[in-house]
């Protein structure tokens, strides 16, 4: 089993500790945690492990990381709270959440607090990997990460995350509820390749088998909608063979 | 031999009414009834009341009184069985919330210690250059995957009772065509793979044109997809090479029905009202790859979208499964 598409594993050598980047790892189940960290070491991370979202807020006021992989559900203080108290002190250290119960509303609530990618539970630790280094290759110096933003723009296309609405030249458009959920994960994660069965795993929550098509539909939809053309497009890229990639310039609004 | 067929039953309001004759209307007038009249004829009381009525009159009310009479008793009756029917529906959602709870836990009980599987066996094959598919770590992180399929799949079915879906008109003909042609790429592949290019099966769709087209339906173009891609490929699996499938779909009183029809094993008569079950799976079919989830699937999807699902089957003759669809009009 193979992890797919952005971030092919680049080699499992460690490094001296200044390059490796430090990932904190919150989680309450030790048998996560004393699994998960020989592997992200293996992989080339420097690991830290916390038991809590509060344990996780003590540990970086005394230490740097460059990315936190939290579970949601912990005692005293869970994974959304975490987030959310990071980024009310302008800590915009990128998360990555791994959703327990891979609902809609955990997904859509996990976007809306500032996490910067999630993972249902149980998923394949090379894919957790992958999301990581793709994170770290997004997040440029602790910068307020585009999935922070209230207000998307793209050339003449506005997204109004909080409210869920699109405008395209200052008129709404209307999108059905996933294809809305799709491009705002494209947006959030511009000039990144995303396969059909990330897209699937993590916007739809259901990975039955050929209904990848779920995915071509949905952007078939968005490019309808935004009269984006395929040959030449301005937001949505397909990618022969991999999947979709968010082509457009995105800018928080 | 038909199977069974479930609908989904809104459960009505079923307050059961305590008897009418401890009602202080009933009970107060009666019995001080009952205690003058036996007060009277203890004392003996001579008087009376005599007067006439035209005969005509008397057959008139009798005849109005026994009618109402009769009407009492009908709607008594009818009340009774609306009451019946109303607790058998709501005891059915009880047992449906109850079972969408266990499958909850399950499901949340499990991803942590399959997380953790996944986890351990990463760590150890990072640590071996063994890169063999059958080593014993391969195996455990493939049979690790699988559980947490089976795991989600069954919390899938579970969360569909609960969670808003999608609203919108779904083209059926469009779904039709995009299931048939996934399940007709699925078989190429398949067929691929063995070495011997496309296994086939002889697929018909005849849906109407004439005098209309088949409505629309309202719902979730990826879910409906999902019902009857379940369906549809079920026939292809249970049904030998070259055997013949028919798609059929017609309109029926605001609803639009999909019928999948198969030439294959069929299910055995006693098995056949369990298959909507999750985990069921029949007892001709142990060699056939499957989780057993696929029709629980199909009609959490159906109930869902207000639908009715059936399934009807030969013993080697046959099998063909219903879904039964409101219209977005209907």
């Amino acid at each position: 089993m193979t992890a797919p598409g952005a971030g092919a594993a680049s080699a499992a050598v460690p490094g001296p500790d200044s390059t490796r980047p430090a990932v904190l790892l919150v989680d309450d189940e030790e048998a996560i945690t004393g699994a998960l960290a020989p592997f992200l070491e293996r992989s080339g991370f420097e690991v830290r492990v916390a038991h809590d979202g509060q344990e996780a807020l003590d540990t970086l006021d005394v230490w740097h990381a460059d990315v936190v992989v939290s579970d949601v559900m912990m005692p005293r203080l869970d994974g959304r709270e975490l987030v959310r108290r990071l980024r009310t002190r302008d800590d915009w250290t990128p998360v990555v959440l791994l959703t327990q119960v891979g609902e809609s509303f955990e997904r859509s609530a996990a976007l809306d607090e500032g996490a910067d990618d999630y993972l249902n539970k149980p998923f394949n630790p090379q894919e957790l990997a992958s999301r990581i280094r793709a994170v770290l290759r997004r997040s440029v110096g602790g910068e307020k990460p585009l999935s922070a933003a209230d207000r998307l723009v793209s050339g003449d296309l506005l997204v109004d995350r909080t409210a869920r609405r699109v405008f395209l030249a200052g008129a709404e458009v209307v999108l059905t509820p996933r294809a809305s959920l799709l491009l705002d994960y494209l947006m959030t994660h511009p000039r990144e390749l995303h396969t059909r069965e990330r897209l699937l795993q993590a916007l739809w929550g259901f990975d039955l088998v050929p209904s990848t098509r779920a995915v071509d539909h949905r952007v078939a939809e968005i490019r309808r909608v935004l009269h984006d053309d395929a040959g030449a497009p301005r937001y949505v890229e397909t990618v022969p063979n991999l999947g979709y990639r968010f082509c457009g310039q995105v800018r928080r609004a | 031999m038909s199977g069974g067929s479930r609908s989904t039953g809104a459960p009505g309001p079923s307050r059961r009414p305590g008897s009418p004759w401890s009602s202080p209307w009933v009970l107060v007038p009666t019995v001080v009834g009952l205690v003058v009249a036996v007060v009277l004829l203890v004392a003996g009381n001579p008087q009376g009341l005599r007067f006439t009525v035209p005969l005509a009159t008397v057959v008139g009310v009798a005849g109005v009184g026994l009618g109402l009479v009769a009407l009492a008793v009908l709607m008594l009756r009818r009340a009774l069985a609306r009451a019946r029917a109303a607790g058998a529906a709501q005891a059915r959602e009880v047992e449906r919330v109850a079972h969408r709870r266990f499958l909850d836990r399950l499901d949340h009980e499990l991803k942590n210690p399959l997380t953790a599987i996944h986890a351990a066996a990463a760590s150890v094959s990072a640590t071996t250059t063994d890169d063999d598919r059958h080593s014993p770590v391969a195996v455990i992180d493939a049979q690790a995957a699988r559980m947490g399929r089976l795991v989600g799949d069954l919390r899938k079915i579970a969360a569909l009772d609960s969670q808003p879906i999608e609203q919108e008109p779904v083209d059926v003909e469009a779904l039709a065509e995009d299931v048939v042609s996934a399940v007709q790429e699925e078989l190429a592949v398949q067929g691929e793979l063995a070495g011997q290019g496309a296994a086939g099966r002889d697929i018909t769709v005849a849906l109407p044109r004439v005098p209309w087209p088949l409505p629309p339906v309202r719902g979730d173009v990826d879910l409906l997809f999902v019902a009857l891609y379940n369906v549809l490929s079920n026939a292809v699996k249970f049904s030998p090479e070259g055997a013949r499938i028919e798609l059929r779909g017609f309109e029926e009183e605001g609803a639009v029905v999909l019928e999948v029809a198969d030439s294959g094993a069929g299910i055995p008569p006693d098995e056949v009202s369990f298959v909507w079950d999750e985990l069921a799976r029949g007892s001709n079919t142990r060699g056939v790859q499957g989780s057993g989830l696929g029709l629980a699937m199909v009609h959490a999807v159906v109930r869902r979208h207000g639908g009715q699902v059936q399934l009807s089957s030969r013993l080697g003759h046959g099998t063909s499964v219903r879904l039964r669809l409101p219209t977005a009009r209907g």
